[in-house]
């Protein structure tokens, strides 16, 4: 015998897709345990290309996720990124629609 | 995609975040070989001050202690400059550099007076080498929730204790031990647990 169908089905998250993609969901990661990074760190965890690297950051920032500033320490210019609070807000939303998602699974 | 395969790839995806925000948190946490290069530096220059090195008795009593501590100085500084480049800022890294920092003045003031005023005494000198270094551990443990530091925190604090209560050659003996185990095992032990981290990571985000 089937159950009966329920009357209220939730309704499940969408999950961001600018942090979706693996790569800048990595890069967002990484940020949120650091205050801030530079461009050969977050390519040296990520094993990365900087073509790639480069284009994902560039999403990240338009979002307003991650924001850069660059500077020149001893002669040599330095980018560095660090996570917004939109972007930290974005997230957390994230994890919890996954969480949501996979349910009992996890 | 069928459920079960979209469970997976997003099981696949916290699993990543997990790993990628540790991954943050671990880069300020390597430092093996400090603790590794200060506890050589120590056992070379008690040799030195013992005679155990050889020449002029003055250079024993007054240069060894200086020398070796200034020299491990300048070793530390030149390794840290090289090792902070390309890397995060962390509160967490600021936090436990300040209290080793810290640690490090306050000591080497402290020793530097005491020398200099020549109520240098083996007893004094361990008791608060071992008793800055075991606040300086336990603060760091505390912080990272690291129980092995932990441990070398309260064996720098248990030689301290040892060394008010026992004879000078004894708490001599205390110090080296202490130094044997919580700087150059436990740093050597550091340094093995950063190389196993380095295999493991990296390919997480192609894999």
């Amino acid at each position: 015998m089937h159950d009966p169908a329920p009357d209220f089905v939730p309704e499940l998250p969408d999950l961001n897709p600018v942090i979706h993609g693996k790569l800048r969901l990595a890069l967002l990661s990484l940020l949120a345990g650091v205050d801030e990074a530079e461009f050969t760190w977050l390519r040296s965890k990520t094993g990365s290309t900087d073509g790639n690297l480069g284009a994902q950051l560039m999403k990240l920032e338009e979002a307003g996720y991650v924001s850069v500033e660059k500077k020149f320490v001893l002669r040599k210019p330095q980018t560095l990124y660090r996570m917004t609070e939109a972007g930290r807000a974005a997230l957390t939303e994230y994890v919890a629609a996954l969480k949501q998602l996979l349910g009992a699974a996890i | 995609m069928d459920t079960e395969t979209s469970n997976v790839e997003l099981t696949e995806r916290l699993k990543l975040i997990e790993s990628m925000m540790a991954e943050g948190r671990h880069g300020t946490a390597r430092w093996g070989w400090t603790f590794v290069l200060w506890g050589v530096a120590y056992f070379v220059a008690t040799a030195w001050s013992s005679g155990l090195v050889g020449g002029p008795v003055w250079a024993q009593r007054l240069l060894a202690w200086p020398v070796t501590m200034i020299a491990a100085s300048i070793a530390t500084g030149v390794g840290i400059s090289r090792m902070k480049q390309g890397q995060p800022a962390t509160t967490l890294g600021r936090a436990i550099g300040a209290t080793w920092m810290a640690m490090g003045i306050s000591l080497f003031i402290v020793l530097m007076s005491l020398g200099l005023s020549g109520r240098y005494d083996t007893h004094v000198f361990v008791a608060i080498i071992g008793g800055m270094l075991g606040v300086a551990n336990m603060a760091s443990a505390i912080i990272l929730k690291w129980k092995m530091q932990f441990a070398c925190a309260v064996v720098w604090l248990a030689s301290t204790v040892v060394a008010c209560f026992v004879t000078e050659n004894q708490a001599g003996i205390a110090f080296l031990a202490a130094t044997f185990v919580c700087q150059i095992v436990f740093g050597i032990y550091a340094m093995i647990l950063e190389s196993q981290r380095r295999k493991q990571r990296s390919e997480v985000v192609n894999a």
